[in-house]
């Protein structure tokens, strides 16, 4: 049970600066659930969407932050150009992982960022995904290197997965959209 | 001349901010100022009693009245005053509560200003003459434009009374959306069985005149005188002659949609809307006919009965005097389609609005009563019924909720179990708004014996799925998102204002909403007036609402027509526009500006031609005392020298 008061006062800064980064009135959401009827992610998620921007609602920014939802959105915006009170659904949960990356994440969540952090740049070389080589990253960064390695024969016989990358033609261009996402503040509608 | 001003305190609302007394003792200092006091509450009977006493008392005759807006009380100090031998117009009303002591915070400044504002209406009655109110007569014929539920009831309430009324129907039958429903909440009563017994006393009301197939084209005239130009719009049929024996139906070649069914099922372009239409009469829509499209065909005049049928038949426009009007233009059902191309954009022809739904219901509807998937012809097992489609949704321009949905669909739920019974219905809601009498027992009984699955949330998108659809929701209350195989989709479409609300407000002068509902006086206290005296409004035209309340609106502007036309005359106010006739140059801009068509041309003795205002339809708005170049029009109680004193006084 949380005391509501005492959660609402606790959340009230961290809420307003989460409306503040994207421009939203998170007051204006009447929890019709449209953002959850058409998540592609939901499967994944602990919290559904509208339940994370309820959440919001009452100030309680850190089950938000820390969040499996936060950190498993992939940014479709399904929800955001459905929404019938045009709340940017999308931008609201990014920012708010964004704001748990910027106070360090908790434990369990380690992990996952550091899945995002080796999938975008090894996405970024390629210009496709070379899943050997994120396996590879993945298990030295993580400090276990020997983690799944007994699937491994099997996968290869499979041909599951190439040991040799296939690269896209264009590979400056990939790097092109990279540069300039990172460089360019979340386009606005 | 000797004025009297009065400062009332408006308990704390006024002298919370404005030293009243400070504003009193002011006011003695001007010139002809001979008395002048802070009263708590001037409206009281012991305040109004207060002022009479010192206008007797100080031989007064000329008051200022130092208060709230003059829309609050002007009629109750103009009758205070008159009540102590002083003309009612020598009275002015300073608003010093609206415009003053609401809107400041500072006591010494608001205080400054209240002193200037009454200075200014001191300065102001010191040129007022008295005035005298004259007589005008009213006409006691009614005109109610829209033949819906409201203008029907509308209409009996005031034929009732001994009053004509004149009912002015666009479509080809009385009844409006109403006759397509099949029952209506809460009590499931049979929507035409409660109707039709009421269009057929329309019909034979010897005080009512009922024109079907027409439009009101142009309203002029004024509260208790208006004229208005009735467009009757040809129909190739003579209602006369016509009996309604459908044989010109069985027997037309053109096939033309259904409106009254809401598309479900085809329509001849000669028809007849429903088997109880009043006046039951055949109407030929020439934009299907096969004679208007290829020249050629006829059948209709070959197998009338009756030679009722003339194809040379054109519009007809009569003018008529009316006393007062009712609009009762209704609504119509918001068009979906583009707005949601989520839910299939009406590309699957299973997903139907609710009120085509409600067509296939009706036991005389194009399905005879048998509901029916519009794609195979099957019995449909789950229905989904979707709420707010087009209310409630800011993003695409509608945020208000229409009110009968919830409703609707509750008994929607309860007939489909009634028609199929082995059906289950899933209703998906954001809130449930049961707020009529017996409403929320109806809709436990959509839930408990009817069966209907409530899903508290909002579809997100419809897709086809093997001969279904499905439909991808969410539950909030279980946090869980859903998808249901259904095999037929119902769509509560909201309500928008009828085709044309906003052009007939135009020519009846009389505002709307951003929503081209139109808007009432006061949405409380003068829930049926527009702003424009001798027109009221009923029914949906003014928002979207259900039967009872439309029907009790209807009741309500129909007494307070009853109230206005039953007088034989009534009181104009002499605040009217005036020529100098000395100084008249006859250029006609008074003319070409006055709204109300209050301004002739008339020609004196000398030969010389001057513009004169009729009085009775002056409603003293003083465009043309702007517009006069030689400013040689002035509006009687406010002359262009009181204003300009008024002006001189707060620069002094």
């Amino acid at each position: 049970m949380i005391e509501l008061t005492k959660t609402l006062e606790d959340g009230r800064e961290l809420v307003a600066e989460i409306e503040r980064r994207t421009g939203q009135n998170l007051a204006a959401c009447y929890q019709c659930g449209t953002c959850t009827s058409t998540c592609t992610a939901n499967m994944a998620f602990d919290y559904p969407p509208h339940v994370m921007i309820r959440m919001l609602q009452l100030g309680m920014v850190d089950q938000v932050m820390s969040s499996h939802t936060a950190q498993l959105c992939y940014d479709c915006m399904t929800c955001s150009s459905r929404c019938p009170v045009r709340i940017d659904v999308a931008d609201v949960i990014e920012t708010a992982k964004n704001m748990a990356d910027e106070r360090g994440l908790p434990e369990p969540e380690r992990a996952l960022r550091l899945f995002r952090k080796l999938f975008l740049r090894n996405v970024s070389r390629h210009g496709r995904l070379h899943e050997a080589s994120l396996l590879f990253w993945y298990n030295v960064k993580s400090g276990t290197l020997f983690n799944d390695m007994s699937l491994v024969p099997l996968i290869l016989r499979k041909k599951k997965v190439h040991i040799h990358p296939t690269r896209i033609r264009n590979r400056r261009e990939i790097r092109r959209i990279f540069s300039v996402v990172k460089n360019y503040p979340r386009l606005k509608k | 001349m000797r004025i009297g001003v009065f400062i009332c305190e408006c308990g704390t609302n006024i002298a919370a901010t404005v030293m009243t007394q400070k504003v009193a003792d002011a006011a003695l200092a001007l010139r002809d100022v001979y008395h002048s006091e802070s009263i708590q509450y001037t409206c009281s009977d012991p305040g109004q009693r207060t002022v009479m006493a010192a206008v007797q008392k100080h031989n007064l005759d000329r008051v200022v009245i130092a208060a709230c807006s003059p829309r609050m009380h002007e009629t109750t100090f103009r009758r205070t005053v008159a009540k102590a031998g002083v003309n009612p117009f020598m009275m002015e009303m300073v608003n010093i509560r609206e415009h003053c002591s609401w809107i400041h915070d500072d006591t010494d400044e608001a205080t400054e200003k209240a002193i200037d504002l009454m200075a200014m209406g001191v300065a102001k009655v010191r040129e007022e003459v008295p005035l005298f109110t004259s007589k005008v007569p009213v006409t006691s014929e009614v005109l109610v434009i829209g033949g819906g539920v409201a203008g029907i009831q509308a209409a009996l309430d005031i034929a009732d009374a001994g009053i004509p009324v004149t009912l002015v129907e666009r479509e080809p039958t009385l009844g409006g959306n109403m006759a397509r429903l099949d029952k209506t909440f809460p009590t499931l009563d049979c929507s035409s069985c409660i109707l039709t017994p009421r269009m057929v006393e329309v019909k034979h009301n010897q005080d009512i005149r009922l024109i079907v197939n027409a439009e009101v084209e142009a309203v002029r005239g004024y509260i208790g005188n208006f004229e208005a130009d009735i467009r009757k719009k040809a129909t190739c049929v003579d209602e006369e002659k016509c009996t309604g024996c459908y044989i010109c139906v069985e027997k037309c070649p053109s096939k033309a949609p259904d409106e009254f069914n809401a598309g479900v099922g085809e329509s001849k372009a000669i028809s007849i809307p429903l088997p109880q239409a009043v006046p039951l009469v055949a109407s030929l829509r020439k934009e299907h006919c096969r004679r208007y499209i290829k020249g050629k065909c006829g059948v209709c005049e070959k197998v009338c009965p009756a030679d009722a049928i003339d194809y040379e038949q054109e519009d007809r426009i009569f003018t008529d005097k009316f006393g007062a009007i009712v609009v009762a233009t209704g609504y119509e059902l918001f068009d979906w389609k583009t707005a949601y191309p989520n839910l299939g954009g009406g590309h699957y022809p299973d997903v139907i609005t609710a009120m085509q739904y409600e067509r296939m219901l009706s036991a005389s509807g194009p399905t005879e009563g048998h509901i029916r998937r519009p794609s195979d012809g099957a019995e449909p097992r789950n229905i989904v019924f979707i709420s707010c489609v087009g209310s409630r949704d800011e993003s695409i321009g509608r945020p208000f909720c229409c009110n009968v949905g919830c409703m609707y669909l509750a008994k929607q739920a309860i007939l489909t179990k009634e028609h199929i019974p082995d059906s289950q219905s899933y209703i998906f809601y954001m809130d449930m708004r049961a707020v009529g009498k017996d409403y929320e027992q109806f809709y436990r009984r959509a839930q408990r014996d009817a069966g209907a699955i409530y899903l508290r949330g909002r579809v997100g998108k419809i897709y086809p799925l093997d001969g279904k659809l499905m439909v991808m929701g969410a539950d909030t209350l279980s946090g869980q998102q859903l998808e249901v195989a259904a095999d037929l989709v119902v769509l509560a479409t909201g309500f928008t204002a009828s085709d044309g609300a906003a052009e007939l407000a135009q020519r009846l002068n009389i505002p709307y909403d951003q929503f081209d509902f139109l808007s009432e006086s006061h949405p409380k206290l003068r829930p049926v007036e527009t702003t424009t005296g001798g027109i009221f409004l009923a029914g949906t035209c003014q928002g979207p609402k259900d039967i009872p309340d439309t029907v009790a609106q209807a009741s309500a502007a129909a007494a307070k027509v009853i109230g206005l036309v039953s007088r034989d005359e009534m009181e104009t106010s002499p605040m009217v526009a005036e020529v100098n006739h000395m100084r008249c140059i006859g250029c006609w801009k008074c003319i070409e500006v006055c709204p109300y068509k209050a301004i002739e041309k008339q020609k004196l003795r000398d030969g010389r031609q001057v513009a004169i205002i009729i009085e009775s339809l002056c409603q003293g708005c003083g465009i043309c005392n702007v517009a006069c170049p030689p400013s040689v029009v002035s509006l009687r109680g406010y002359t262009d020298n009181q204003l300009i004193s008024e002006v001189v006084e707060v620069l002094r």
